[in-house]
């Protein structure tokens, strides 16, 4: 077969033996929860960005790429998140940690009330709405300023760590954003992987099939939208503790865009693909932005195109072809062997 | 009073240019079933070219008419080359490349021409022309004028000419279309051209007022999806009242109404697509979709 049809196909999972998936789970924590003590603080910082990228991600790749729902709303939910930490820590003087259960609570019900009605739609007028909803974000902030400051922004001087613990600032809001990225990554792929997510694979193929087969889409959905309105709002926090700084532009058009592209290279309906999407989204605008400060636009832009019509399924599916022949080969326990 | 007069005018002048932003976008919707993204910032790209060959030392018409021909052409190959080959796939394959398109439209715009403002030259100069008591710009005149002719051509064009009738052939039902022997996909083409030259004219005319800039139409752009959802998505003249309607309201919203204010009139396209979307999706004068299981 020719090797870019192969590409543009759906990969499989790879079905590694346990003690593999354990074992590189493992490697990969260890080595993530050593290496900022060694670090130096941007780099931490970078690595922060990245998993706050990759908790939005997971979210949205749940509802984009499983459900088939396109959403480019949910930087006004990430906005959210960011300025209700802002304030709560800020003007009225909280513990910090009071945001993240406050933000995931808020974030999870208004996305009930959006999503209940904006889910009857469908593809393009949902793309319509949500886009027109991050056009007006930056200026809704701004609208709010006797909270917000408009477009001055607010600093934050918040997430400190306990002095009993040791650790730089930016380390620990590094781990902050860790302890969320696995909860995230578990929950994550407890629901892609079950019943819940047949059923989200479902709606996005072919809904009235899915509803005859006893799913009920509008629930569904609405459930799924507001479970990555939650993600996006934590995300949001964990934004306002790394930067320190919120301001309305951040949140415009661009930001959504950036979600997209994250899912779109990363691989739509693959959690563990959403990884390579976050690193993408962090690390090339890096890399570019060496060569033109428009760079960074012009490489999402190329990557959306380019993905689309060669590696539409992300770059999961490229690492599933090559690791694919590997996987096989290797030695299975027993207790595998009964599954 | 005055001041109704004076933001009624200015709402009409305004709704001009948010009505031919919606017609591009009318156009491709009836081709290729999709919102075009990137409608905007291919109008950008265009009257950042006609002030280029402006700037090269051609007469500002003609810069104009250079530039809208490029853009008929870039329209096609667009088409041609970015949207067919991936037309029957899913809406959510489509949008992302509408949006890849238009990121990559704006960052090229911004690296040959830089993020400052450009001084745009109008085409029509002299005092502003006072109706009654409001008043208006010749320039802003001279865009309605320019949007009420390219109307006026395209009816012409739609109902009166042959290709007019294959294009409506083949976006009506192409299959059909097919087995007369009409050449569907120029016709498609042919659409998306349409609507690229149409943007780039309205660029060159608005990019005055606007400031000519890779965000030219980072703030309207909301106003022309708001028109062209409430003319219908499938009605040429539904665009054109369609953005009457938002020029109007956006501008009568920001006066009256207490805590709109000049920023947040955004809000008030935002909340027209929702009510639309939600009350009456076929808008004002499109069709309704029905779907087949």
């Amino acid at each position: 077969m020719n090797i870019l049809t192969k590409l543009r196909q759906d990969q499989p999972p790879l079905q590694a033996p346990k003690w593999i998936v354990f074992g590189v789970g493992l490697a990969v924590l260890t080595y993530l929860a050593y290496s900022p003590l060694i670090s130096a603080p941007y780099i931490n910082f970078e690595r922060s960005m990245v998993m706050i990228y990759l908790v939005v991600g997971l979210g949205l790749n749940l509802l984009t790429g499983y459900t088939g729902q396109i959403s480019l709303g949910h930087g006004a939910f990430f906005a959210l998140g960011a300025y209700l930490a802002a304030i709560t820590t800020g003007k009225l003087g909280w513990h910090y940690a009071i945001a993240f259960p406050l933000v995931a609570v808020m974030s999870w019900f208004l996305g009930y009330f959006v999503g209940r009605p904006a889910l009857r739609l469908q593809g393009l007028q949902l793309a319509l709405v949500t886009l027109a909803l991050a056009l007006v974000t930056p200026s809704i902030i701004k609208r709010f300023d006797t909270f917000t400051k408009g477009q001055e922004g607010l600093n934050l001087n918040t997430a400190h760590p306990p002095t009993w613990i040791g650790l730089e600032r930016d380390q620990w809001t590094y781990y902050l954003c860790l302890l969320f990225v696995v909860i995230a990554l578990l929950l994550t792929h407890r629901l892609a992987t079950g019943r819940v997510g047949r059923s989200l694979m479902a709606i996005r193929d072919n809904e009235p099939v899915a509803a005859t087969l006893g799913v009920r889409a509008a629930t569904v959905k609405t459930q799924i939208f507001a479970l990555s309105t939650a993600f996006a709002g934590v995300a949001g926090v964990l934004y306002a503790y790394v930067v320190q700084f919120v301001a309305p532009d951040a949140f415009g058009l661009t930001l959504a865009i950036a979600f997209i592209t994250l899912i779109v290279v990363g691989g739509l309906g693959s959690t563990f693909g959403t990884i390579f999407g976050a690193l993408f989204v962090v690390y090339v605008p890096n890399l570019t932005s060496e060569i033109s400060e428009s760079a960074a636009g012009l490489s999402y832009g190329v990557a959306l195109v380019l993905f689309m019509f060669i590696l539409p399924f992300g770059i999961i599916s490229f690492v599933r072809l090559g690791l694919t022949p590997l996987v096989a080969r290797l030695p299975k326990l027993t207790s595998d062997k009964n599954n | 009073m005055e001041l109704l007069l004076q933001q009624l005018t200015d709402g009409i002048a305004w709704g001009a240019l948010y009505g031919a932003l919606a017609l591009s976008l009318v156009l491709v919707y009836r081709a290729s079933g999709i919102v075009n993204f990137a409608q905007g910032e291919m109008a950008m790209f265009s009257a950042f070219g006609s002030w280029q060959f402006y700037q090269w030392g051609l007469p500002l018409i003609t810069a104009i008419s250079v530039s809208m021909a490029l853009a008929f052409i870039a329209g096609m190959l667009i088409e041609r080359t970015l949207i067919r080959p991936l037309a029957n796939s899913s809406h959510l394959t489509l949008i992302i490349i509408t949006l890849g398109i238009m990121l990559v439209i704006n960052a090229g715009a911004a690296w040959i021409w830089g993020h400052d403002a450009r001084l745009y030259p109008v085409i029509s100069e002299g005092d502003p022309v006072s109706i009654w008591t409001a008043v208006i710009s010749r320039q802003a005149l001279t865009i309605v004028g320019a949007v009420v002719l390219v109307a006026l051509l395209l009816y012409v064009l739609f109902q009166h000419t042959r290709t007019g009738l294959h294009i409506r052939a083949a976006v009506s039902n192409s299959v059909s279309a097919r087995l007369l022997a009409i050449p569907v996909n120029r016709m498609l083409a042919l659409s998306w051209g349409l609507a690229a030259a149409i943007g780039a004219l309205v660029a060159s005319l608005a990019a005055p007022q606007l400031v000519l800039q890779p965000s030219m139409f980072s703030a309207t752009l909301i106003y022309a999806f708001a028109a062209a959802i409430l003319g219908g998505l499938t009605s040429p003249i539904g665009a054109l009242v369609g953005g009457l309607i938002v020029g109007i309201s956006e501008n009568l919203a920001g006066t009256y109404l207490p805590g709109i204010g000049n920023d947040f009139k955004q809000a008030i396209a935002l909340a027209i697509i929702m009510a639309v979307l939600f009350l009456r999706p076929e808008g004002l004068f499109g069709t309704r979709e029905v779907v087949r299981v």
